[in-house]
């Protein structure tokens, strides 16, 4: 594990992305378990009907809400999922080059004979491994966890979900890095992926209730991620295509930067 | 020769703050060569721009006969580096980093296990574990370990021990028989004055001079004092070449010399002589001399 940069990061994540992976897991578990309970209540759906606009945004499609695709949308992709693979990756995105940065090992690691953009192509790979492995845990607690419960769900629906979860980890995880490798300093790198991530979620859900902010969903990343409702729908390739060219503009930028800039000490 | 290191006007500012100015500096391979200054005077702004940390703001590095920046990766397969302060990968042991390090480097084990024989070093604790002088240890060894053409070494001695340091000039010495070049940053001058052929003053990011050591030292100041067996007179010494500060009380005189002493024991020697001290010259009273702040004074000097 000490054989290049890439296994070495990953190596100095491995006890994170453990938790994170059973984080992951648990949640998958807990809301495939939990649906069955939720699918067997009686006049949910038409309590769910009833509900304001505003407290339905929330929760999700109403109509598909007591189906398992249609839970797992609102329970797990509109938030929790989100969330934890998120807030994993703007941590790892942020520590990756701005953390060594700000711990002063950069210099040393730097003094080796490796280049900048390779040193940053590492680093990105660690990130992006990291995320896969995640995105694998809370996969298998989800068809996991359908299994143990006893119902049908769709394995292609739930998969490209998680994988459009990923593009939205990696995006918000390299946004970090980028703005990291740009400036070398990890709490503005944390901050500007943290913002991009909560601005975009509050645009997809609360603000595209205001007539006035509906327009401005088209710059969430949120939108992208999951406004077709993935696990039902199928992931939209365009939408997709666009969290992609987020992320290697992202990339891009970083690259750009960090080859010009002076390294602190 | 190849030159190791040659910078022609290099300039850096970090922002409106000065870095270095315009230093103009050679260095031949297989010289040792001291950068000396005090905190803040650029030595590491240097150092971190020869090894492409950080880019200067005009003026041109080659190293080992390279471009700093289009060939740094290719110089710093030939560079060891040792920063100031070392520090690394706290959660690491000391082995674990230099199998790290010299798996980034394409090379094996072998020279780093006989060096942390050699400095004691325990290669089976963690990093945060340690000292500062025992982490100062892993810097030498992983900056010493791939058998580098050119060390650069940036005030290598903190932390060190009396007995460790003396070990490291020793292998500092042994690098240099073996046609190394070393480039060492230090304010210990007595540290410079040990393993240094050549010898760079920096001062607020100018290079004052650059001299052999041992012409430094002929410049150097040496402080005498001298009890005859009868009474002496200052007149008998003011006049003499190179003396100055005479102070004589009844039978003892003390002055300061600067260069050679032979002038002044000609004069002594016209008296009967009890016993003779002198201090030996050190490199503190040339860099005194340059840090004085008398300007007047110090401009003299330069002009010399």
């Amino acid at each position: 594990m000490l054989s290049n940069i890439y296994l070495k990061t990953l190596r100095d994540s491995r006890k994170s992305v453990l938790f994170y992976s059973i984080g992951s897991i648990s949640l998958g578990l807990y809301v495939t378990l939990f649906y069955p309970t939720i699918r067997d209540a009686t006049g949910f759906a038409e309590f769910l009907d009833q509900l304001p606009e505003v407290m339905q945004s929330l929760i999700g499609d109403a109509e598909t809400y007591t189906t398992a695709e249609g839970f797992l949308n609102a329970e797990l992709f509109s938030f929790m999922g989100p969330l934890v693979i998120g807030i994993f990756a703007i941590i790892a995105g942020m520590t990756a080059i701005a953390g060594e940065e700000e711990s002063h090992t950069l210099d040393q690691l730097m003094a080796n004979p490796i280049s900048r953009t390779n040193l940053l192509a590492q680093k990105i790979g660690a990130l992006l491994t990291n995320l896969m492995f995640l995105s694998i845990a809370m996969w298998v607690g989800l068809t996991g966890g359908s299994i143990l419960a006893g119902f049908d769900l769709s394995i292609s629906g739930t998969t490209q979900a998680i994988i459009s979860q990923y593009a939205l980890g990696a995006v918000l995880g390299l946004l970090a890095l980028s703005v990291g490798a740009s400036t070398g300093k990890k709490g503005l790198a944390g901050g500007v992926a943290a913002g991009v991530g909560l601005v975009g979620f509050l645009l997809d859900t609360f603000l595209s209730l205001v007539d006035l902010l509906n327009p401005a969903r088209f710059i969430s990343v949120f939108y992208y991620f999951n406004s077709n409702d993935v696990i039902l729908h199928g992931i939209n390739v365009v939408h997709f295509l666009t969290l992609v060219a987020i992320a290697v503009t992202a990339i891009a930028i970083s690259l750009w930067r960090f080859e010009r800039r002076d390294l602190a000490n | 020769m190849t030159t190791a290191i040659c910078t022609t006007g290099l300039t850096k500012y970090y922002g409106a703050h000065r870095g270095v100015l315009d230093v103009n500096l050679e260095i031949k391979q297989g010289d040792v060569f001291g950068l000396l200054g005090p905190n803040g005077a650029g030595k590491t702004t240097c150092i971190r721009m020869f090894l492409d940390f950080i880019r200067p703001t005009s003026g041109t590095i080659s190293v080992l006969g390279m471009d700093s920046r289009a060939d740094s990766v290719e110089i710093r397969k030939h560079i060891g580096y040792l920063p100031g302060d070392f520090i690394t990968y706290e959660k690491l042991t000391s082995g674990e980093l230099l199998e790290y390090f010299v798996n980034l480097r394409g090379d094996t084990l072998t020279k780093a296990k006989v060096l942390a024989d050699r400095f004691d070093l325990d290669l089976s604790r963690k990093i945060g574990e340690l000292s500062r002088g025992n982490r100062q240890k892993i810097g030498l060894v992983q900056a010493f370990m791939s058998n580098p053409e050119l060390l650069i070494l940036d005030e290598p001695t903190t932390g060190l021990d009396p007995l460790l340091q003396q070990e490291f000039h020793k292998l500092v010495l042994e690098e240099a028989k073996a046609g190394k070049t070393l480039f060492v940053s230090s304010h210990v001058l007595s540290e410079v004055e040990v393993i240094c052929d050549r010898v760079g003053i920096i001062r607020e990011g100018a290079l004052i001079t650059v001299e052999e050591v041992a012409a430094l030292r002929e410049r150097a100041l040496t402080h005498v004092a001298i009890e005859f067996e009868n009474p002496v007179s200052p007149s008998d010494f003011e006049t003499v070449e190179g003396v100055t500060e005479v102070v004589v009380t009844e039978h003892k005189m003390s002055c300061n010399v600067t260069g050679s002493i032979d002038s002044l024991i000609k004069a002594v020697a016209k008296h009967t002589v009890h016993k003779i001290e002198s201090a030996h010259p050190g490199l503190e009273e040339v860099f005194l001399a340059f840090y004085n702040d008398d300007d007047t004074e110090k401009e003299d000097y330069y002009a010399e």
